[in-house]
């Protein structure tokens, strides 16, 4: 499902819009890959100002991922080069600061590393900008405001207006971003600007591992009585095949399913 | 007599205007990308790959193949003696004989091509085609009359102004459609664009009772990836879509279009043709895609071919099945022209329809197409004490497990095929996590820069252990594995054996390596899936091993190399365009029109495909599960 | 009145006498529900006969399940039951007057009530001011911030000892900008040693980031183990553990801690000096309508799902209208094109991770059944009660879809009715 007339060329906001990607990481394989929400970010850009939209990343610059945002229809990008393990923030700040565009769109969390969410909030600090989080989609600009929509959970909308310059980090609840196309992609021009990175003191301190299994939290029964100790050992443990109801009439089974969902909050 | 003079001057003319024609379409083939064909033996090699191999094509419908060689021979022969007996005048009683001989076999050909033409079947195209029985006729009786005199048979000068004025338009009229349109784009075309077509096809492996059905690789340094304009077919695809006689057996068998998904490979093929000329497809005569319009295509050659010639719907609606190519008189190769554009599709648009980026994304980040934990691979065998490769570098037999390791019902086929190669004492490993999908549904849907990259990746793992064969429960790693990889192994390498483990059983069993009890069950009948058929030539072993059961066969109407596909492949499930019916459902109607109370089955595709129809229907069972369940363990 | 106990014979006559038509009011009514009577010398006495019903077989049984329960059981047990809830336990309460230290955890408060989320938080905060606690460092209360509108009442049995309550205009919907405002000046007022979120989607993250920028605190995201020293942060991608000193600012992933149970606390509301008005750059539009039919089917946490056992689609559009599900569909559905593809459940379709997912007329296949896998409770509604959805579902019900799916309609509608009599 995707729009038939994409404004690829054309920028008839005439705004200037960067996209911030990172590296991303498939969660079941750790593989390196376009960032889910950055990549909708990315295409938020695209139906936005067409290929006016400039590409950043900060960082070493996987080739692989930069070609892969790329392949979605942009003919260069920017890379500010800096080692691993650097924090992107003061780069990214100053050539923002310099370049001041209208809008900054980034992704809610990196996929990996850190993923503490924070660079939108600690780039809207260092710009004096305003941060929208979990944006879903922009509306057209007027007069320097802009509509957007905010993604909240169970897919529910909500609209909010801001005026330009802003930075919005995208939710997944985006429209999904359009595929990633190798030849563009591999002929398109990373254009790199090498940095002096400032080394992340804070996290060299940090331990790294792979993640445990999280304990799944049992349900302690703090008995009082024997009662209620005798009740906690003899009850039916969860999930041990379901309730099924052959005989009932139609309305006493439909009354069942409704209690149901009831309980599970899923009517109100 | 008047003809006497008129008749050379005619056919230096008419033969003039061939040769400016040829010409003119040559250099519309020359258009193309090029390719190196050896011209010299390709022409050697033609008149033998026309009467032996694709008359080996033809003669599956005997009527048109007598027809064809009566009509086509009777010209071939006549324009030749023409030439000597009216051109050069060479005054030879025999030679006069001869034409007269030939000229009468063409208009008995010609008969028959007029009879099948009084009620054609759907599949054949009508317009011009239909003009096409009278013009034979009317050559080969001119002809016949004009040399009448040459023969001695009747006096020079017998017949008066009229009969001159009629034989006159006779001749006109039957060297106009057999020369001038010969060159210039009239049903005979097909004549001098097959020959060459024969001569300079771009897999000359499949004469001489060959095979070749591997994709051919795409060069990713290239400027445009896949095939935009029709200029960017090579040259002698571009010939291969003028050899179109538009005979339509290819949309006879086509599953797509039988499922009135917006394909027709004829209809396909002429629209490459309006391509490489340019213009519209308004004079096409034969059936449309389903559900679209003839009249609305227009192309040249360099205009994109998905923007106004050809509906992106079209390319994907195809599941690559080769019915169409197998069926093909002319040995076109309609998969590879499909795939090519899918190529661009997929490399340059990055339009792959429906899940297919999806897919895509998940081959490149996971190396499996649903986006599982490459580490779970083997989590299907976790009781079956497999041995791994990493562990013992060497065995005899390396089972290629595929992606039917994440599938929960294939696994069943993995199982049963495990506790075969158990109990037959057979050497073998696997490579467990180090295994990686084929790539096939990666180059089916055009990215054939994923499959590169995932074929380089499984060759290196190959590389890296010493095995004798491969073997696979599955009929696309198999395709892939024989005959795809060989173009990225190093030179001289890669000279592996793989079998199709419905192969591998039969000769298991053949070699008393497995006790087997008689099948027990009613009637069954063998679905045989493309890539293990047509792709790969093995009919016979599934046949023979459920022979070795006892069973015999209900075979379908479609099977063999006629076999219909499920519509699994290609990428087609993923693609989904969408149609009137379904594919599987059309097969399903093929298996229950046996009685087949079970469907054997040699690919976990198929399964998934048919087990999909709603019941109740036919079972449908993977030939080692059958196996499995006929098997007689030894007690200890 | 004089303490001296008098007797009444004629109660204690008809107590001893069970067959007296009386026996059971005397004895219920008068000695109370738990049964007791005043023994010969003034004590009293529990009558062991009061308690129990008499069983199937005509032996006395004594409940103690029921009354645990609270179910509709035996006249006595019931009786036993309801007592028991009357003299609920009063947790005992912990009171701090004077604070040496504040943790302050900002709530999501959905829907104007903590959730279990909240609760983690607070009892996360009262782990943390207990090892404070321990290494000397004095006593230490956990604020809750609210804003906006609040209807919870259980503040105290949370772990709150304190709450603030930022209320009024200015912090109704998305308004970011002023609610940082607001937690400055409370961390310049309280100077807390931590300053605790849920790192949710709800609020959480985002408050929690953006005062964590404005203070210039490097927070510590996604932490599920959480001690004095040492904070476990999940990474990206789920895939890794950071381990790292505990930070003043933390963002706590659900479950981090036990939430409190054990204790009540004071709930004291704290008064904030006066909050300056920010002006706000992002200006709240309101709520968007969503179609829940609108909503992908990866996000949906409810699913109507239809397969090939359905028969009337208009019924089955209306049933999820009604319910406010998001449909769904089984390949089968799809491909006889009553469902759109990008509505088709498994693993060749959407894989989906509803909370509820009821299957009509879906008997089960394996790729199905694959792409449901996630899902916490199934309903299924199918006439083969030997599928294999059935197997898998949590409550099934066995009949015709069309006429539980009409009941189901009448069901909520009805319910919906009546909600809103009530409201009126």
């Amino acid at each position: 499902m995707q729009p038939e007339a994409r404004n690829e060329n054309l920028n008839p906001t005439g705004i200037k819009v960067v996209s911030l990607i990172s590296i991303g990481q498939h969660p079941q394989s750790g593989r390196a890959r376009r960032a889910e929400q950055d990549a909708r970010a990315v295409e938020l850009g695209l139906n936005l100002v067409g290929t006016g939209l400039e590409l950043l990343h900060a960082g070493e610059g996987d080739e692989t991922v930069m070609r892969s945002y790329l392949g979605m229809g942009l003919p260069k990008m920017t890379l500010l080069k800096q080692r691993d393990h650097c924090d992107a923030l003061p780069v990214l700040a100053e050539y923002l600061a310099r370049k001041v565009p209208d809008l900054v769109l980034t992704g809610v969390r990196a996929e990996s590393g850190e993923a503490s969410g924070m660079l939108p909030f600690l780039l809207g600090e260092k710009l004096g900008w305003p941060v929208i989080n979990r944006i879903a989609a922009i509306g057209e600009v007027v007069d320097g405001e802009v509509e957007v929509l905010q993604a909240l959970p169970r897919g529910q909308r909500r609209a909010i207006k801001v005026r330009l310059p802003f930075i919005a980090s995208v939710d997944m609840a985006a429209e999904a971003p359009r595929q990633s196309a190798y030849g563009p992609g591999r002929r398109a021009a990373i254009d790199a600007n090498a940095t002096d990175g400032v080394v992340d003191a804070v996290r060299t301190g940090w331990q790294e591992s792979p993640a445990r299994k999280k304990p799944k939290r049992l349900k302690v029964v703090k008995a009082k009585t024997a009662a209620d100790r005798f009740k906690a050992a003899t009850a039916k443990p969860q999930g041990g095949g379901g309730k099924v109801m052959k005989n009932e009439s139609a309305t006493e089974q439909a009354q069942a399913v409704l209690d149901m969902l009831v309980e599970e909050g899923v009517i109100r | 007599m008047i003809l006497d003079g008129l008749l050379p001057v005619l056919i230096s003319v008419a033969l003039a205007l061939l040769v400016i024609g040829a010409v003119r379409r040559v250099s519309l083939w020359r258009a193309g990308q090029p390719e190196s064909v050896n011209i010299v033996a390709g022409l050697l090699a033609m008149p033998r790959r026309y009467l032996v191999d694709l008359h080996h094509v033809v003669e599956r419908d005997k009527y048109m193949s007598n027809t064809h060689v009566a009509t086509g021979g009777g010209f071939v022969l006549s324009m030749a003696l023409i030439v000597l007996v009216h051109l050069f005048g060479v005054d030879s009683q025999w030679l006069a004989w001869a034409l007269l001989a030939a000229t009468a076999l063409m208009f008995v050909g010609a008969v028959f091509v007029y009879k099948r033409r009084q009620s054609p079947p759907s599949r054949l195209s009508k317009g011009p085609w239909m003009r096409l029985p009278k013009s034979l006729l009317v050559f080969a009786a001119t002809f016949f009359v004009v040399t009448l005199p040459a023969a001695g048979v009747i006096p020079a000068e017998a017949g008066g102004w009229l009969l001159a004025v009629i034989l006159l338009a006779g001749i006109v009229y039957g060297l106009g459609e057999m020369l001038f349109g010969m060159g210039w784009g009239g049903p005979m075309k097909h004549a001098f664009a097959g020959a060459l077509h024969l001569a300079f096809h771009r897999r000359a492996e499949r004469f001489g009772g060959g095979r070749s059905t591997g994709l051919k690789p795409v060069d990713l340094g290239a400027d445009i990836l896949g095939v935009d304009k029709p200029r960017g077919f090579k040259w002698n695809q571009l010939l291969g879509f003028d050899a179109c006689v538009q005979c339509g057996r290819c949309e006879a068998v086509c599953p797509a279009f039988a499922a009135g998904q917006p394909l027709n490979p004829k209809k396909l093929i002429q629209d490459m043709v309006v391509g490489l000329a340019g213009g519209t497809d308004s004079r096409y005569a034969g059936s449309p895609y389903p559900g679209k319009d003839v009249g609305n295509a227009r192309g040249g050659p360099d205009q994109v071919i998905t923007e106004g010639l050809v509906n992106p719907e079209t390319l994907w609606s195809c599941t690559t099945c080769r019915a169409c190519v197998e069926e093909c008189p002319m040995m076109i190769e309609h998969v590879d022209a499909i795939v090519d554009m899918r190529r661009f599709l997929t490399l340059e648009k990055g339009n792959t329809p429906n899940k297919g980026a999806e897919t895509l994304d998940n081959l490149i980040a996971t190396d499996n197409p649903n986006g599982f934990a490459p580490g779970s691979r083997m989590n299907w065998a976790a009781d079956q004490n497999l041995r791994l490769m990493s562990d013992v570098k060497e065995a005899d037999v390396l089972f290629w497990v595929s992606d039917g390791a994440f599938d929960m019902r294939s696994q069943r086929i993995l199982r049963a095929f495990v506790k075969l190669l158990k109990t037959a004492n057979v050497d073998f490993a696997v490579l467990g996590d180090e295994e990686r999908d084929s790539g096939d549904v990666a180059r089916r849907l055009g990215d054939d820069a994923t499959f590169q990259s995932l074929a380089k990746r499984n060759i290196e793992t190959l590389r890296k252990y010493k095995f004798n064969r491969i073997v696979t429960t599955d009929p696309h790693a198999f395709h892939v594995l024989k005959n795809e990889y060989k173009d990225f192994y190093p030179q001289g390498e890669g000279n592996y054996e793989v079998y199709h483990h419905t192969t591998f059983i039969n000769e298991l069993v053949k070699a008393s390596a497995l006790r087997l009890d008689l099948y027990k069950g009613g009637a069954v009948t063998y679905h045989d899936p493309c890539y293990l058929g047509r792709y790969n030539g093995e009919y016979d072993s599934p046949r023979e091993l459920l022979a070795e059961l006892g069973i015999e066969l209900a075979e379908m109407e479609r099977s063999g190399f006629r076999s219909r596909c499920c519509g699994g492949g290609g990428g087609a499930p993923i693609t989904d365009i969408p149609g009137e019916r379904r594919i599987a459902d059309m097969r399903m109607e093929d298996v229950k029109a046996t009685g087949a109370e079970l469907v054997a089955v040699g690919c976990q595709q198929c399964t998934a495909m048919l087990e999909g129809v709603v019941e109740p229907r036919p079972e449908v069972k993977d030939i080692a599960e059958i196996v499995v369940e006929c098997l007689v363990e030894e007690v200890h | 009145m004089s303490d001296l106990i008098r007797r009444d014979p004629r109660t204690e006559w008809i107590t001893r006498n069970r067959l007296h038509p009386l026996h059971a009011d005397v004895l219920f009514s008068g000695g109370g529900a738990t049964g007791a009577v005043r023994g010969p010398s003034g004590l009293i006495r529990k009558n062991p006969h009061a308690s129990g019903f008499i069983g199937p077989n005509g032996i006395k049984r004594i409940d103690r399940l029921a009354a645990l329960k609270g179910e509709s059981g035996p006249v006595a047990g019931q009786r036993r039951g309801a007592a028991k809830a009357a003299t609920e336990v009063q947790l005992p309460l912990v009171t701090v007057e004077n604070p040496d230290f504040y943790i302050v955890a900002v709530l999501d408060m959905v829907g104007g009530r903590l959730t279990s989320h909240d609760k983690d938080v607070l009892g996360q905060g009262h782990k943390l001011a207990a090892g404070l606690k321990a290494n000397g460092e004095g006593e230490g209360v956990v604020v809750a911030v609210a804003f906006g509108e609040v209807k919870e009442t259980s503040f105290d049995t949370a772990g709150a000892d304190r709450v603030i309550h930022l209320q009024g205009e200015q912090f109704e919907g998305y308004s970011p900008e002023q609610r940082i405002t607001a937690l400055q000046v409370i961390d310049q007022q309280l100077a807390p040693r931590h300053w605790l979120f849920p790192d949710s989607v709800a609020a959480g993250q985002e408050l929690g980031c953006r005062l964590a920028a404005r203070l210039g605190e490097r927070p510590a995201t996604q932490a599920w183990q959480v001690d004095n020293d040492s904070a476990l942060c999940r990474g990206g991608s789920q895939r890794i553990d950071i381990s790292r000193a505990t930070p003043r600012l933390l963002l706590l992933a659900e479950e981090c801690a036990d939430p409190i149970d054990e204790t009540r606390h004071e709930a004291k509301l704290i008064e904030l000096d006066n909050v300056p008005a920010t002006l706000s750059r992002i200006q709240d539009c309101g709520a968007v309508d969503v179609d829940p039919s609108q909503i992908p089917l990866g996000e949906a946490e409810f699913i109507l799902s239809a397969g090939n056992g359905i028969h009337d689609w208009n019924q089955f559009h209306a049933a999820a209208e009604v319910l406010g599900a998001t449909e769904g569909a089984s390949r089968v559905a799809v491909d006889d094109g009553f469902m759109p593809r990008f509505r088709q459940v498994g693993a060749t379709g959407t894989w989906v991770t509803a909370r509820v997912y009821v299957a009509v007329g879906i008997s089960g296949a394996i790729q199905h059944m694959q792409g449901i896998g996630q899902c916490d409770k199934v309903v299924a509604i199918n006439t083969d009660a030997g599928c294999d959805m059935v197997k898998r579902a949590d409550l099934s019900v066995i009949g015709d879809s069309g006429e539980i799916l009409a009941e189901l309609i009448r069901l909520v509608e009805s319910r919906q009715q009546g909600g809103a009599e009530d409201a009126a």
